[in-house]
């Protein structure tokens, strides 16, 4: 029975959540092979957006069944007070559970995104605000100038054509060097990265002196909260590859997919970036036999049967 | 960069919600006073839960701002594969807070909350889900018969039923025991467990498969279908229990025009804080576990001091209840509320 009377009753007030939820997924099954830097990734990754980000947020983290080391060091960050909302899985809920799970479940107005291997730098929620403020279209904003395929940006690309108030400009605005070191952090060889750069311009919009450039990616993006409902649930039964649903469904549904002119994330991969490294492994020339693709190809199915074995124990 | 394919992406299957999540929500600021108990108590509903539900789940436990040994606690349990989601909250975001959480992020098709302090009894989801069946309007079903009508008569969806033939209301008289108990659960006084059993309660019931109900709902525990859970957050939270925000549940539930309704059968147990002996025993033969003895004074003297005598005295009369009430939610807020 109840005795006496929850002193809960007495709260006066609890804390309001604010303006923006700043909302990461990590998945890190163990801290070897693909994984042997990722915990200190994700250490990056929240370092730099506690650095960088000076307007009130909450931080919450989803985490999806990564291993103990990882939800220890959760657990810790926690404690000392830097996540406002620790939500633990008990198994990989994939992407999209997880992203089902933060988008409906996130209290603020606004919420931006990012996987767990994200570095942000100065200006990164100040500016990606300013967009979805300037264009009331906006869907989804991008915290780095992207090239994206033209087929998801169909919408954006018509909405600036025939709005009174946007001036559109097309040319080459994102400087080769971002190009290549988001291309590159995605493990596409420089040679291709080149082609792609050179066949390809941005488009750029401006609308009321706020510039923006046409495209935006699912690794980090800024969102209004009550757009995302309508693209809720999403299809979770892979724990990933079915994420860029989003990016055909927000150009299909007509909002804006836009980017910063500036690149202010990066995105880190599995590697801790050499400037956050204490020291850099040289590369040998025993890691070179390892890149012949014939070889690389083996491995890798070695690899992924051992992940399998793993994931599914 | 990336070294190396992601192996997650190599096609393999994610996890899938069952039919049924069972949201908890805790707050144990303290080990302490009223909260004393509470962690057992938790761990008692777990464990009734899992023994008593007969059919699979995922269970979503949200800490709302909990004491550092009952997060570890409650980290056990997760590890222990006790826990689906574990939600761990900084900050207390209300009932209501956390209500626009779970409600707004569990993807199964029916989501059963229950307080922190509930015990379960095997068929309790039978039950309740006889009643979702037969009344597909069901928007809250409580697996207790509800003896208090949080809508205060003003409640408009069941009479959508009054012209149904399909439908038939009617008086229903719990059992005398069934009242004796949600007396006990509540701390009611002997002038309320009066009145509760001299008041019949709204019965209805559907004629085609004769399943019976009580009209009306507890916030205690209930189970509501997602889509109707969907529709009605977000709730108002600006308090850690607020009645009035809790209650904007009903109302939201009611303009829908969905039912509040409750099983005839108390299927769940308020244990409220206290632990006793028949509690003790009921968990032992829901779980066939033994429970944990509740904390006993290792100092019996103590209990005959002077001064504990002399404060007892006083706790006892209305004027000194109300002021020990203050001092104690005083030191309460000056401990454990947190403003940002």
């Amino acid at each position: 029975m109840r005795l006496g009377q929850n002193p809960a009753k007495s709260i006066e007030h609890v804390p309001q959540p604010a303006p923006v939820t700043v909302a990461i997924v990590s998945y890190i099954p163990f801290l070897s092979g693909y994984y042997a830097e990722s915990l200190e990734v994700l250490k990056v990754c929240l370092e730099s957006l506690h650095q960088h980000t000076p307007q009130p947020y909450d931080l919450l983290i989803f985490d999806n069944a990564s291993c103990p080391e990882v939800r220890d060091y959760l657990q810790n960050e926690r404690e000392a007070g830097s996540i406002q909302f620790l939500i633990l899985a008990g198994q990989n809920y994939g992407k999209g559970g997880a992203w089902n799970f933060i988008f409906q479940g996130s209290p603020g107005e606004y919420i931006a995104y990012a996987d767990s291997d994200i570095q942000f730098f100065p200006g990164w929620l100040e500016r990606s605000l300013e967009i979805l403020q300037a264009y009331p279209q906006a869907g989804m904003v991008s915290a780095r100038p992207l090239r994206t395929p033209a087929a998801l940006y169909s919408s954006t690309l018509d909405w600036a054509k025939t709005a009174e108030d946007v001036q559109i400009e097309e040319g080459s605005f994102i400087p080769w060097e971002v190009y290549r070191d988001h291309v590159l952090s995605l493990g596409t060889p420089e040679e291709q990265a080149r082609e792609w750069y050179e066949s390809r311009v941005d488009t750029r919009l401006n609308r009321q002196g706020v510039q923006a450039l046409i495209g935006a990616a699912h690794f980090q993006f800024t969102v209004r909260k009550s757009v995302m409902q309508a693209f809720l649930p999403f299809k979770m039964d892979r724990p990933m590859g079915q994420v860029r649903a989003l990016d055909e469904l927000m150009n299909t549904a007509g909002w804006l997919r836009l980017a910063t002119c500036d690149p202010l994330v990066r995105h880190m991969g599995n590697t801790v970036p050499t400037a956050e490294r204490a020291t850099q492994p040289a590369a040998t020339s025993r890691r070179r036999i390892w890149d012949q693709p014939v070889l690389r190809r083996t491995l890798l199915r070695i690899y992924d049967a051992i992940f399998r074995l793993y994931y599914t124990r | 960069m990336r070294t190396g394919r992601n192996p997650a992406k190599s096609g393999l299957e994610a996890y899938t919600p069952k039919e049924l999540g069972v949201a908890l929500i805790l707050y144990i600021p303290s080990q302490d006073g009223y909260f004393a108990n509470a962690l057992e108590i938790f761990k008692m509903q777990i464990a009734s839960l899992k023994a008593a539900t007969s059919q699979p789940y995922d269970l979503l436990v949200f800490d709302n701002g909990s004491c550092h040994a009952v997060v570890n606690a409650l980290q056990e349990l997760y590890k222990a594969g006790e826990i689906t989601w574990l939600v761990l909250s900084r900050h207390n975001i209300g009932k209501a807070g956390a209500w626009n959480w779970v409600f707004a992020s569990l993807s199964n098709l029916y989501i059963a909350y229950a307080d922190a302090d509930v015990l379960f009894r095997p068929g309790w989801l039978e039950a309740s889900q006889e009643i979702l069946k037969a009344f597909p309007q069901a928007g809250m079903v409580s697996a207790q018969p509800n003896f208090y009508d949080v809508m205060d008569g003003k409640g408009q969806a069941q009479r959508a039923l009054e012209n149904n033939p399909d439908y038939q209301a009617g008086s229903y008289q719990p059992s005398i025991e069934a009242i004796d108990e949600y007396c006990l659960g509540i701390g009611a006084t002997p002038e309320l467990a009066e009145r509760f059993h001299q008041q019949p309660l709204p019965g209805i019931q559907h004629l085609p498969t004769e399943t019976q109900a009580v009209l009306g709902a507890s916030h205690m525990q209930f189970i509501i279908p997602r889509s109707i859970a969907r529709q009605v957050t977000p709730l108002p939270a600006t308090k850690a229990l607020l009645r009035a925000e809790t209650m904007s549940l009903d109302s939201k539930i009611d303009q829908l025009g969905f039912l509040h309704l409750s099983t005839r059968q108390p299927y769940v147990f308020h244990m409220g804080n206290t632990l006793n002996e028949r509690l003790l025993a009921e968990f032992q033969q829901i779980t066939g576990a033994t429970p944990e003895i509740p904390k006993t004074d290792p100092n019996p003297q103590r209990q005959l001091s002077l001064a504990r005598r002399w404060l007892s005295r006083i706790a006892r009369t209305p004027g000194g209840q109300r002021q020990l009430q203050r001092i104690y939610n005083l030191l309460f807020q000056v401990l454990h509320s947190d403003n940002r």
